[in-house]
């Protein structure tokens, strides 16, 4: 009896890390994505871009296997009953977010697309942004699991980020199209624009979901 | 002894009819939330109900004989079959109700019938409890969600351990739910056949001796607990889901505040202790623990902006306390003719 206890104690210990850990991974990887976008525009597919490229890969498998040990655990300590839906939605939610980081890096290391660096400084803001959105987006989810105050601010500024990468990201498609390149390139960097930009709609996405959570995890 | 077990059948049916319909007031939120296992929480409220029964069930038995001392066991046959009754037949429509006013209803109709008059001090005190129970209950259960609610927001503790502190509180609250309502409620399943009772003491090894009506009480808390495992399924449905769509922590709030009424209305101790102070006291009184729960139920959802509360519903279960004592009533007074004209009976011994 005491054995069976102790082991609830130490497996809600561990279900607890792994959380917090997934919330680590999107952190982690929102400054590796800035650092890989970084690095690609000074230096296109170099040996640094491919180092970054293989931490990008590591950090999306690592989350993929936390999500599949919290889903997992959810169901086998049948813990949390009337909110279990809800959070294995969430740490859905959290894992598409750390994909599409690495879809968008890998995008860059297949295709090399070639940025005139004109527009570097602007797709470095728009990055920066979207990074931000990204890592208020795993502060907010963090807080939804102890303080729901918490959540309601950095929600509010997930909002704002997400707002203001939309306007970078139309500003910086505007002025691709009215440049002199020929379409298909133009065609090619506004793919990118927009494929960074969907990172932080699909964080804005999932803050969305999360406030609805919320109200059902008020006592 | 076969004659008395005989007539005692339908002390039993009542009882199993408490436990059908009370223990869902008990861990009905706890299950409704699938917080707890029905089999788990049905196993610890049954040992903790029999416990409750036994050793202070009969605190509360004295006002009912205050009411009206049913003094035949043919009497109390009846008067435990029509109250009984009428508890099925608000079961069956899936409303939860009072025992204690059923027996209540079912002795002022043994009275009426002999034209005895009813203690009208009792009664104005059971009624008054009535009102009292789930108005207490209902500002119990505010006091402490305002609390649980506070400490939660500055302690920020993880919802996993919130979910597991809950859980632990609510196995416990069980527990001490069972405790109180053998303590409290086994009067109005047994309480009429106290002065008839035939059971001779009852040695259990050589640690403790149960009296004769320690017996007897034993008997209806076994018949409860028939009653819990084989009919209370229903009754949970209504609390545990439908009156409000409740999140655990408040569902273990609501049993929590629910077991202290029922613990407050059953203690002489208490009872003595406010009187030496001068303020009123809780007298010992069968209180209705699905009252209970309700004003637990609605407090919280008033404090929440009264918008989760489907008052329709409520309406329904309020409905049901005023049609069980009546349905009691009518139900006794007609058997109590039949029990003495067709079989010939002596249910009144002046």
């Amino acid at each position: 009896m005491f054995n069976v206890k102790i082991s609830l104690f130490a497996r809600t210990r561990d279900l607890e890390h792994n959380i917090d850990n997934l919330h680590d991974k999107i952190i982690e990887m929102t400054m590796v994505f800035k650092e890989a976008v970084d690095i690609y525009l000074k230096e296109r597919r170099s040996e640094t871009y491919r180092h970054v490229s293989k931490k990008i890969k590591t950090i999306e498998h690592d989350s993929d296997k936390l999500r599949r040990e919290i889903e997992s655990k959810l169901y086998e300590e049948n813990l949390i009953p009337d909110l279990r839906g809800n959070i294995l939605k969430l740490v859905e939610n959290l894992d598409r977010v750390i994909n599409l980081f690495d879809e968008v890096a890998h995008k860059f290391y297949i295709e090399q697309p070639e940025i005139p660096e004109i527009y570097h400084g602007q797709l470095r803001e728009l990055v920066a942004q979207v990074a931000d959105c990204a890592e208020n987006m795993a502060i907010a989810s963090r807080a939804f699991f102890r303080d729901l105050v918490t959540l309601r601010d950095y929600s509010q500024k997930v909002y704002l980020l997400e707002h203001q990468s939309d306007k970078t990201a139309a500003k910086l498609r505007r002025q691709v199209f009215e440049s002199d390149m020929d379409l298909a390139r133009k065609m090619q960097i506004n793919n990118f624009v927009e494929e960074v930009a969907d990172i932080a709609d699909l964080a804005e996405d999932c803050i969305d979901a999360l406030l609805i959570f919320a109200i059902k995890r008020e006592i | 002894m076969f004659e008395y077990l005989f007539f005692l059948s339908s002390g039993l049916f009542l009882g199993w009819s408490l436990g059908a319909n009370d223990a869902s007031n008990i861990f009905g939120t706890a299950v409704g939330t699938k917080m707890l296992r029905f089999r788990t929480a049905a196993a610890i409220a049954c040992v903790f109900l029999i416990l409750g029964a036994v050793a202070s069930g009969q605190n509360t038995a004295e006002t009912l004989n205050n009411l009206g001392g049913v003094n035949t066991l043919a009497a109390a046959f009846t008067v435990s079959l029509s109250s009984a009754l009428a508890v099925l037949m608000m079961l069956k429509s899936g409303i939860s109700v009072s025992i204690s006013q059923a027996i209540v209803g079912g002795i002022i109709g043994w009275n009426v019938y002999n034209h005895k008059p009813t203690d009208m001090d009792t009664l104005a005190s059971i009624c008054a409890s009535w009102i009292c129970c789930p108005v207490i209950s209902g500002a119990l259960a505010v006091l402490l969600y305002l609390c649980v609610r506070n400490i939660l927001h500055h302690t920020k503790v993880h919802i996993l351990w919130q979910d597991m502190a809950v859980r632990v509180g609510m196995i416990l609250t069980t527990a001490l739910g069972g405790f109180a309502l053998g303590a409290n409620n086994m009067a109005n399943v047994v309480g009429v056949f106290i002065d008839s009772n035939v059971f001779s003491p009852l040695k259990i090894g050589n640690i403790y001796t149960l009296n004769g009506t320690q017996v007897l009480f034993l008997l209806g808390a076994v018949a409860a607990c028939i009653g819990i495992f084989t009919y209370s399924q229903k009754a949970i449905k209504t609390v545990g889901k439908n009156v409000l769509s409740c999140s655990p922590t408040v569902a273990w709030i609501v049993i929590l505040s629910e077991s202290l009424v029922l613990i407050l209305f059953s203690s002489e101790t208490l009872e003595r202790f406010l009187l030496s102070i001068n303020l009123p006291p809780l007298p010992a009184v069968p209180v209705s623990s699905t009252q209970a729960v309700i004003g637990a139920i609605v407090g919280i959802g008033l404090v929440k902006g009264g918008k989760g509360i489907k008052w329709s519903l409520v309406l329904k279960v309020v409905s049901g306390w005023v049609a069980t004592p009546v349905i009691a009533f009518v139900l006794s007074f007609i058997s109590l003719f039949f029990m003495e004209n067709v079989f010939k009976q002596t249910i009144f011994m002046p």
